[in-house]
């Protein structure tokens, strides 16, 4: 799996190189692997740490520090339901319910054969249309538990 | 054949309310010339469809596809300058939103863009300085510091780069201001960071926003681009470069230094202070930190003089304060008012009273760190002053009203356990005294607790308020504290002797 990428992870760190006497950002090299490869596998860090003339730790550390860094790979399409305080207050929470029930996941799971992973977000701006669910790229407001089959049901196919 | 122009917002959340479908539905429709501004902030009534008219725009409210001939007719639209909702507030940086498209130029230099700049050139550093401390602007991230201040250390501060650093990690629950000025309004931003630049001598800026915000990364970008074309970012001689950089996630890296770490790309890890960025900053440089909104006042000042943004407001806040009002409110939007008017008046005047079936319970102001305020506490003035005389915050404006359904020791839980998720790690206080305070808050809620555990809550909200280095750890303890004062049936009636005393 990850041999596949091996050109794919050398060329990334090379579009990352900066002019010495800079130094490399190490968040911004990871978010490019994770651009290129969907994720970054945690078996990437030395190669990453070599390639850039740093620690494995630093690597590591900045890894495990942002949410958004994913070390495996999600499902096709990311269901997202914002758990921020308007959403909640708005009835998210009933609507998180029907989704785990209808794609029979919970919260950072993906379904088995990886069409939906479940996640979570903490708040996305669009309170005044709360609660908001985020289907792939497409933001839903005002969402309503009966609403939750025909939003995902077009991302099934 | 005639055709008939129609405004249509082309914000995030009026997306979301179904401006996009009416998009889709009408595109295929040759008389129908629709052009997509910002929004209006009005968000209860999106999707609105506006037309213009002799005596004005006229609108229609929550409009779906099949409304299209009575909106054609023209004939029971209302009129936008006689909705209450807006009418009664006094927009000074949201003045263009509805009304313009957000990346055309020409349209936000005729509504007075670009002036702040050109007065700000044609002034020296120190003098526009002055200016902002005539207009005795305050950060309206959250801090409150007074913006001059910041601006005059950096200026002084000998270095051969300086940096100009826009916060657009707007994390706050409940708060989209910065979203829509970004999305709505992106010249404005822009303006206000080269008047920055210019005063402190800065060389380059970063726009630090956060990855929720696609739409508005996207549009800054071409906003930058479009500036760079026509010239405007040259700056004394050279050109003044922004950068788009995007976040990754993390809550706390909306606190200055723990953006700065990670705008150089570690962990987002909160820095001691002092030194402050002003003098010490990216890469050790001097840098301003400013969120979206504070950048986004700067032009009207230089434009209108500080003294006119000294003239509205209270005596230590001045100038307008955004509100974002929302939760169980009948009318949840954005509200641009003078500082002084009372919580009571803009949940009742904006928020328009509370959602159908739901009577109110309490509201909590300033984001997941914002204390919670009960009904007999709501007669308080939106001021700085007297928040913080309240142990309270204003925060970036947001406004969150909770009904009758709420559990306050759920909800207490929930802010717990989203500062132990979201806590850096540096200090103690916040990274072990966030996990402790959500053990004491699930052992209540599993029907476990004591009446000790509340002297226990306060114990530990006392060392995390003066122990802790961020904001994140030292208001962590406030929503939970204030709702067990407020609310303490929610949280007796969890305890195992509560069924014997009855």
């Amino acid at each position: 799996m990850i041999e596949r990428h091996t050109q794919t992870l050398e060329e990334v760190l090379e579009s990352c190189r900066p002019a010495p006497p800079a130094k490399p950002n190490i968040l911004r090299v990871l978010l490019a692997v994770q651009g290129a490869l969907g994720c970054v596998p945690v078996a990437m860090v030395p190669r990453i740490a070599q390639g850039l003339g740093v620690t494995d730790a630093q690597v590591a550390g900045v890894l495990s520090y942002y949410p958004d860094l994913r070390t495996e790979s999600p499902g096709r399409c990311i269901v997202q339901i914002c758990m921020g305080e308007s959403c909640t207050a708005n009835h998210g929470g009933r609507v998180l319910r029907t989704i785990q029930d209808h794609l029979l996941i919970d919260v950072g799971e993906t379904m088995p054969g990886g069409r939906f992973t479940l996640e979570r977000a903490y708040c996305v701006g669009n309170c005044a249309v709360s609660p908001t669910v985020i289907v792939g790229e497409d933001l839903y407001g005002r969402v309503t538990s009966s609403q939750i089959p025909s939003i995902l049901e077009p991302m099934k196919k | 054949m005639k055709t008939t122009r129609l405004y249509l917002a082309n914000d995030t959340s009026a997306r979301a309310a179904g401006a996009g479908r009416l998009a889709d539905a009408w595109k295929e429709r040759p008389e129908v010339q629709l052009v997509r501004t910002s929004a209006r902030g009005a968000f209860y009534l999106e999707p609105i469809v506006e037309q213009d008219s002799p005596r004005g725009r006229l609108a229609w409210f929550n409009v779906s596809p099949n409304d299209l001939p009575r909106i054609e007719s023209g004939l029971d639209g209302t009129l936008v300058d006689s909705i209450p909702f807006l009418r009664q507030q006094t927009r000074y940086t949201f003045a263009n939103f509805g009304v313009t498209e957000p990346l055309a130029l020409d349209a936000y230099q005729s509504q007075g863009g670009f002036k702040g700049l050109a007065a700000a050139l044609n002034m020296s550093s120190a003098a526009v300085i002055e200016e902002i401390k005539i207009s005795r602007l305050r950060g309206r991230g959250g801090a409150a510091f007074p913006v001059w201040s910041k601006w005059q250390v950096a200026q002084q501060t000998e270095a051969d780069e300086k940096y100009v650093v826009v916060n657009a990690d707007e994390g706050d629950a409940g708060t989209y201001c910065d979203r829509m000025i970004m999305e709505g309004d992106p010249f404005r931003l822009i303006e206000g960071m080269l008047i920055c630049a210019h005063a402190i001598g800065a060389t380059k800026g970063y726009l630090y926003c956060r990855h929720e915000y696609p739409a508005a990364a996207a549009t800054m970008r071409t906003a930058i681009r479009k500036a760079m074309e026509e010239g405007l970012l040259d700056l004394n001689g050279a050109s003044f470069e922004i950068e788009v950089v995007i976040g990754a996630g993390s809550y706390v890296c909306g606190e200055e230094t723990a953006l700065l770490e990670s705008l150089e790309g570690r962990r987002g890890v909160v820095r001691a202070k002092p030194p402050y960025p002003a003098m010490s900053g990216l890469y050790g440089r001097p840098t301003i930190v400013s969120n979206v909104l504070t950048f986004a006042t700067i032009p009207n000042i230089l434009a209108r003089g500080g003294a006119w943004h000294a003239s509205l407001g209270t005596e230590r806040s001045r100038g307008t304060i955004v509100l974002q009002v929302g939760g169980r409110v009948k009318q949840p939007g954005l509200v641009e008012i003078p500082f002084g008017r009372t919580l009571r008046q803009v949940l009742e005047q904006f928020g328009g009273g509370m959602a159908p079936g739901s009577r109110f319970k309490a509201v909590q102001v300033g984001g997941p760190l914002g204390s919670l305020f009960p009904d007999s506490k709501l007669d308080i003035p939106i001021c700085y002053d007297a928040f913080s005389d309240a142990g309270a915050i204003l925060g970036h404006g947001g406004i969150v009203v909770y009904d009758q359904d709420t559990d306050m020791v759920e909800l207490s839980r929930h802010f717990m356990a989203f500062t132990a998720d979201e806590s850096c790690g540096k200090c103690t206080p916040c990274r072990v005294g966030a996990v402790r305070g959500r053990e004491i808050l699930e052992r209540i809620q599993a029907g476990q607790g004591s009446a000790n555990d509340f002297a226990l809550l306060h114990d530990l909200g006392d060392t995390m308020k003066a122990a802790s280095l961020c904001a994140l750890g030292g208001r962590a303890p406030y929503p939970v504290l204030t709702a067990i004062e407020h609310f303490p049936r929610d949280f007796q009636t969890k305890l195992p002797a509560f069924g014997r005393q009855q």
